[in-house]
């Protein structure tokens, strides 16, 4: 399957991808309806988008008391039915990586779905930032990309450079 | 090979997918005392709060257990297993011969030695039935008193105050929510309902109950009198449904003792869910944590050791969360803090009323969020800290959410295919 690919250093924060994704979700562009979250770091000049990886072994989806979590067999996208969620927010407590948000207005939660197979977010990224590819290739390109923003991040806390 | 799991719910479901994982040609059989296929027991309040449809609580059609090639037998009571036979005697006579068994047999609501208790007018909130008897009951101006202040009893009192009930929360302890708050958090959460419109007692006694020719029942307490309700729901607290095989007990404890296999001490029987005492993820003597991420994990690795795949469990670690007169309400671990730990309280972050961590060493051991839902998300991101008893990055770093770290360490569990908790 395909997930959303997330390359620290490329990416500017413009938070297009924020904008995409609330679009899509709320047909507004309020940020905070987004699933996909751009951290940014003044300080470090570091930014990290940050959405759901589609686990293999998604605990959200294998906890959720409704059933209401479940893998689009087509995109292998771990997906929210929110007519059958409860809103109880197992799944905002099971996820390690705070993925999964509340949507307040409409009681449920919510989290990416690929939208269908064609990533809005990835649509609108201006830097080439997030890509659309394989998970495994995904997964060797992060931890590389992911160790180097790491050491550097740890250099610039320690004010080396 | 016949594997036979008694119980339908989160344990014995997820056993019966983990091992069907594993086994597609070995004989299943499901075993349920109640006659209708599996049900979200944690989600009987949200139906009573008219959240959820009497539809919306069912997790699993009869085509999931056709498509999983298991014999259901609903509406079939186990009275018995006979280890030496290796059969359950089923309540109708039949007897049903077992390879390996899985008990997944759950809870039951504890009944508090308060003399009345069984008269009619007394209800709990557990079962399907207990929902659409409470359902019929919960009429605008009817009065209801809840004895106990966990989770299900908040939950109904909320649902009763939602639909109009006058609603009276009677705790025995001194602050509510006992067993998923601090004091601190305890306090904002009862301000919370008083805000709402309920009448909460803590730290008191109720000594009897009585139900009237008229259908009143009048429950008499220490201190603040006599009170008289259309109906009382007692939701005390659970115990384990652990009576059907007392050779694997041991003498004095509630709860099937199992080890990291999820094996009993009977030969080929296995148990999971609310009605084990299992190993727990701070080590130490095994606990009952009768919680539905903990009957999931656990039935998942009695599915796959059923199948023989020879997992072992890490231990359970205690995690709540719900919604509640309008605030979200999450806890985790150990919250309350001993001589030595370090704890972090915060009580505006973004919204969150109420934050509270708790460390040892640098390491997170347990922690609170009360309000914004986002809480529940932070909670989430620690809980791999506390189970895995990992520093923490220093907190603000993590509180903005830049544990790269953690990070890094979660990727890896795409390719690796380790459960990401």
């Amino acid at each position: 399957m395909r997930i959303v690919a997330v390359d620290p250093d490329s990416c500017v924060a413009c938070r297009n991808c924020e904008y995409a994704c609330a679009f899509r979700q709320s047909g507004d562009f309020d940020r905070r309806a987004s699933h996909i979250r751009v951290n940014f770091y003044a300080e470090e000049r570091a930014c990290v988008p940050l959405t759901c990886m589609h686990c293999d072994d998604a605990w959200c989806l294998e906890v959720c008391p409704a059933a209401a979590i479940s893998r689009d067999p087509e995109t292998g996208a771990v997906q929210i039915d929110a007519a059958r969620c409860a809103g109880c927010k197992m799944c905002l407590l099971a996820c390690p990586f705070g993925n999964v948000h509340f949507d307040r207005t409409q009681g449920v939660s919510g989290k990416c779905d690929l939208c269908g197979g064609d990533p809005m977010c990835v649509r609108s990224c201006i830097s080439g930032a997030l890509r659309y590819i394989e998970a495994d290739e995904a997964v060797d390109l992060r931890r590389e990309v992911l160790d180097a923003s790491l050491r550097r991040l740890l250099h610039l806390d320690k004010g080396e450079k | 090979m016949q594997v036979t799991i008694v119980g339908n719910s989160a344990a014995a479901l997820s056993a019966l997918e983990g091992f069907r994982e594993r086994d597609q040609t070995a004989s299943v059989t499901l075993v349920s005392a109640e006659p209708v296929p599996a049900y979200s027991r944690v989600l009987l309040p949200y139906y009573l709060r008219r959240r959820l449809s009497y539809e919306g609580l069912f997790i699993r059609q009869m085509s999931d257990y056709a498509r999983l090639r298991v014999a259901t037998e609903f509406g079939a009571r186990v009275e018995r297993v006979d280890p030496a036979t290796c059969e359950l005697e089923l309540a109708d006579g039949r007897r049903l011969g077992f390879d390996r068994l899985l008990l997944a047999t759950g809870s039951s609501p504890a009944r508090p030695p308060i003399p009345g208790l069984d008269g009619p007018g007394i209800h709990t909130l557990w079962t399907l039935d207990d929902a659409t008897r409470l359902d019929s009951l919960f009429r605008e101006g009817a009065r209801v008193m809840v004895l106990g202040s966990g989770f299900v009893a908040l939950q109904a009192a909320w649902a009763a105050r939602q639909r109009g009930l006058q609603v009276i929360v009677v705790e025995l302890l001194d602050q509510i929510l006992p067993r998923v708050l601090d004091a601190a958090a305890a306090r904002i959460l009862h301000e919370q309902l008083l805000a709402y419109g309920v009448d909460v007692r803590t730290g008191t006694r109720t000594d009897g109950v009585e139900t009237d020719h008229d259908g009143k029942v009048r429950v008499s307490t220490d201190g603040t009198g006599a009170f008289a309700v259309d109906a009382v729901i007692v939701a005390t607290g659970a115990r384990p449904n652990d009576g059907l095989l007392p050779e694997c007990l041991e003498p004095g404890k509630p709860g099937i003792p199992v080890a990291d296999t999820m094996e009993t001490s009977v030969d080929g029987v296995f148990a999971a869910g609310d009605v084990t005492r299992g190993p727990t993820s701070a080590g130490g003597p095994r606990e009952i944590h009768a919680l539905w991420p903990t009957a999931v994990e656990q039935g998942r690795v009695a599915g796959a050791n059923l199948a023989e795949a020879g997992v072992a469990y890490a231990g359970s670690l205690s995690m709540n969360v719900t919604e509640m007169f309008g605030l979200t309400v999450a806890s985790l671990g150990r919250f309350v803090e001993d001589d030595g730990d370090d704890v972090f309280e915060s009580r505006d972050l973004a919204g969150i009323r109420y934050l509270k961590l708790v460390s040892r060493a640098g390491v997170p051991v347990g922690a609170i969020s009360l309000g914004d839902p986002e809480g529940a998300a932070l909670l989430g991101r620690l809980r791999p800290f506390v189970r895995q008893r990992r520093l923490l990055p220093d907190l603000p770093t993590f509180l903005e959410g830049r544990d790269l770290g953690q990070r890094l360490v979660g990727r890896g569990a795409i390719k690796e295919k380790t459960p990401c908790a």
